[in-house]
C-alpha cells in the first residue's frame, strides 16, 4: 500500500482509501483556474468598460467574487472540485472522505493567503511536502484534504484457462497472492514470471513455463472457475 | 463461497446501483426524484456488507476494487452535506454571530485596544502639534485626503467617481483587509496587531490631521454612519485573527490538533460576519455618507443610531429570553 493513503473507517465499519494529492497537481489545477479566471475577468471588461466610471465598480466587484469567492462557491456547489480540480482529477474533502462544507472551505480558502506568502505558495510548497498527506496549513487547519478521484487501476483480469485445484489447502493471504499474481502476469515479462513461479516449486512441483500455467490454473480454481 | 458465485448472486443489484450513482452525477435533481432514491441507503449498507465479506474471504482484487469504487461513490452521496438554507444565514447573522463575537470577548478587547489607543493617540497628537502629519504621511497623501474632505466639494469623502464605483472599491478594498487581518493571524498573532496597530494610526492621523487643518466637520459627516459597521468589523476580524495565533500558542486542554482547527472554523464564521458587516458599511458609505447636502442633525442623529444598532447587536443578538413572570 502506498504510504500517501489515508484509510478512514466509516460507521458501516468499511475503510475508505482516500489518495492524497501532491503539490504538483495541485499547482496545475491552480493554473488552470488562474487562467479561467483572468479569462472571465477580461471577457467581461468588454462589456463594462462601455459603462464607464460604473462600469469600474461592477469590475471591481467581480474581481473581488473571482479572488475570494469562486473557490468556496465552486468547491460547495460541485462536490469540493472547481473547474481546475475537475479537469485534473482532484477533489477537496472533509477528514471523514465526505465532500467538504461550508465552513472548511472558507477556512482553507482565506489561508491561502498564508500559504501562498513568500513568492509563489511557498509556505504551501513547503507544507505539502513535509505533510504525510499533502496538505497545506489551509487544510490542516480546515480539517480538509485534497485527493485523487480515479481510483488505482483495478488489476488485469486473470486469463481463463481449465482451474485446477491446488494440492495443499491456502490461507486467504496466500490465495490472496496467487490470485494477484495471475491478475498481473499479462504485465510482466516471461522471465519475471517465470522467476516468480519458480519460487512455489514446493507447490507446483514444476519449474518456468509450466509452473507459471500451473499457478494460473490454481489461481482460476480460487476464483471458482469451472 | 466461491467467488463468482458471490458475484453472480450480487452483481445485478451492483449493476443496477453502479448506474443510478452515474445518473446521480450526470442529473442530481431528477435522479434523487426516483423511486430508487428511497432504496439507496438500504443497499448501500448491503454493499458494505458485501465488501467486508469479500475482503474477509480473500477474494480477488477484481471485485473488491469494483467495490470499493461502488463503495467510496455511495459514501460521498450518503453523508453529503445538507443543501444550504437561507434561513441558516438569518439565523447566523442575527443571533449566531453576536453569540460568537461575545464567545471571543477576550481577543475581542485586544483587537480593540490594538485599534483604537494607536487611533486615539495619534488623533491628539495631531491637535497637539500639526506638524506630526508630515512624518506619518506623504504630501501627497496629504494633499489628497484635503481634496476629498475639502467643505466645498459636492460629494464627502471622495476625489472622483460615482457611487456605484466607490461601492465597488469599497468592498474590494475592505473586505481584502479584512481577510488577510483574519489569516495573517495565523503567524501567532503578529499580522493581525499589525495590521489593527497600522490601522489604528492611519485613521486616527487621517481624523487628527483634517480637524487640525479645519475640515473636521466634513469629515466627522462623513465616516460617523458608516464608521459604525465597517471599524466593528476590521476589529473582529483582527480579534478573529489574534483568536487563529493564540490557539497555536496556548492550544489551552486539547492537542494542538484539533485546537487548531476548531479555532479555524471559529475564526471562519467570524471572517464571514465580518464580511457581511462590511458589505452594509460599503453601502452606506458610497450611497450614504457621500451625500453632502443633508443637515448636521440628520447625519450625525443617523451615525449615532447605526452605532447604537451595532453595539446592541453585538451585545444582546442571539441571547435567551429571560425567564421573568
Amino acid at each position: 500500500m502506498l504510504d500517501t493513503v489515508r484509510e478512514i473507517e466509516t460507521p458501516e465499519g468499511i475503510s475508505l482509501r482516500l489518495r492524497a494529492a501532491g503539490a504538483l497537481p495541485r499547482a496545475q489545477a491552480w493554473m488552470l483556474d488562474a487562467l479561467l479566471r483572468l479569462g472571465v475577468f477580461m471577457l467581461a471588461m468588454i462589456p463594462l468598460s462601455l459603462l464607464g466610471v460604473g462600469g469600474n465598480g461592477l469590475a471591481m466587484l467581480l474581481m473581488f467574487g473571482l479572488m475570494w469567492a469562486y473557490s468556496v462557491v465552486c468547491e460547495v456547489w460541485m462536490n469540493g472540485q472547481t473547474v481546475g480540480k475537475r479537469t485534473l482529477g482532484l477533489r477537496v474533502v472533509n477528514a471523514d472522505g465526505t465532500p467538504v462544507t461550508w465552513v472548511p472551505s472558507v477556512v482553507r480558502n482565506l489561508l491561502r493567503v498564508v500559504d501562498a506568502l513568500p513568492g509563489v505558495y511557498g509556505v504551501g510548497l513547503a507544507c505539502t511536502l513535509i505533510d504525510p498527506h499533502a496538505r497545506r496549513l489551509g487544510d490542516i487547519i480546515a480539517g480538509t484534504m485534497v485527493v485523487h478521484t480515479s481510483e488505482l487501476p483495478a488489476g488485469a483480469q486473470v486469463p481463463t484457462v481449465a482451474a485446477i485445484p491446488p494440492p495443499v489447502v491456502l490461507a486467504a493471504d496466500e490465495q490472496a497472492a496467487l490470485v494477484e499474481f495471475a491478475e498481473r502476469s499479462g504485465q510482466l515479462t516471461l522471465q519475471r514470471q517465470e522467476e516468480l513461479a519458480n519460487l512455489l516449486m514446493s507447490l507446483t512441483g514444476r519449474r518456468d513455463t509450466a509452473a507459471v500455467s500451473q499457478l494460473i490454473a490454481h489461481a482460476n480454481w480460487l476464483l471458482g472457475r469451472a | 463461497m466461491k467467488q463468482e458465485r458471490f458475484v453472480a448472486m450480487h452483481g445485478r443489484e451492483w449493476d443496477s446501483l453502479q448506474s443510478w450513482l452515474s445518473a446521480l452525477e450526470r442529473q442530481p435533481q431528477r435522479t434523487m426524484r426516483q423511486e430508487h432514491a428511497l432504496d439507496f441507503p438500504q443497499s448501500y449498507r448491503r454493499l458494505c456488507h458485501q465488501l467486508a465479506l469479500a475482503r474477509g474471504r480473500g477474494y480477488s482484487r477484481e471485485v473488491t476494487d469494483r467495490l470499493q469504487r461502488l463503495v467510496q461513490q455511495g459514501h460521498r452521496v450518503l453523508y453529503r452535506p445538507p443543501a444550504p438554507r437561507w434561513h441558516r444565514v438569518a439565523v447566523f447573522l442575527l443571533a449566531g454571530f453576536p453569540r460568537l463575537v461575545r464567545s471571543q470577548w477576550r481577543c475581542m478587547t485586544v483587537a480593540a485596544l490594538l485599534f483604537y489607543l494607536p487611533a486615539l493617540i495619534t488623533l491628539v497628537l495631531m491637535q497637539l502639534r500639526p506638524e506630526f502629519a508630515h512624518t506619518v504621511f506623504s504630501s501627497a497623501q496629504l494633499a489628497q485626503f484635503e481634496k476629498m474632505y475639502d467643505p466645498g466639494n459636492p460629494h464627502i469623502g471622495r476625489s472622483s467617481g460615482t457611487d456605484l464605483q466607490m461601492f465597488g472599491f469599497y468592498v474590494m478594498n475592505n473586505v481584502s483587509i479584512a481577510f488577510r487581518t483574519f489569516a495573517s493571524g495565523l503567524f501567532f498573532g503578529i499580522g493581525a496587531i499589525y495590521v489593527l496597530a497600522a490601522n489604528g494610526v492611519l485613521i486616527g492621523g487621517v481624523a487628527g490631521h483634517l480637524n487640525a487643518i479645519g475640515y473636521g466637520g466634513p469629515f466627522w459627516r462623513f465616516v460617523v454612519a458608516h464608521s459604525a459597521f465597517e471599524l466593528s468589523a476590521l476589529v473582529i476580524a483582527g480579534g478573529a485573527g489574534l483568536q487563529l495565533g493564540l490557539t497555536l500558542l496556548m492550544p489551552g486542554r486539547q492537542r494542538r490538533g484539533p485546537a487548531m482547527v476548531a479555532a479555524g472554523c471559529v475564526g471562519a464564521q467570524l471572517a464571514l460576519g465580518a464580511f457581511a458587516m462590511l458589505l452594509v458599511a460599503a453601502f452606506i458609505e458610497a450611497y450614504w455618507s457621500s451625500i453632502a447636502a443633508l443637515p448636521n442633525e440628520v447625519k450625525f442623529g443617523s451615525g449615532a443610531l447605526l452605532w447604537l444598532l451595532v453595539l446592541g447587536w453585538l451585545w444582546r443578538g442571539g441571547r435567551e429570553r429571560s425567564n421573568g413572570a
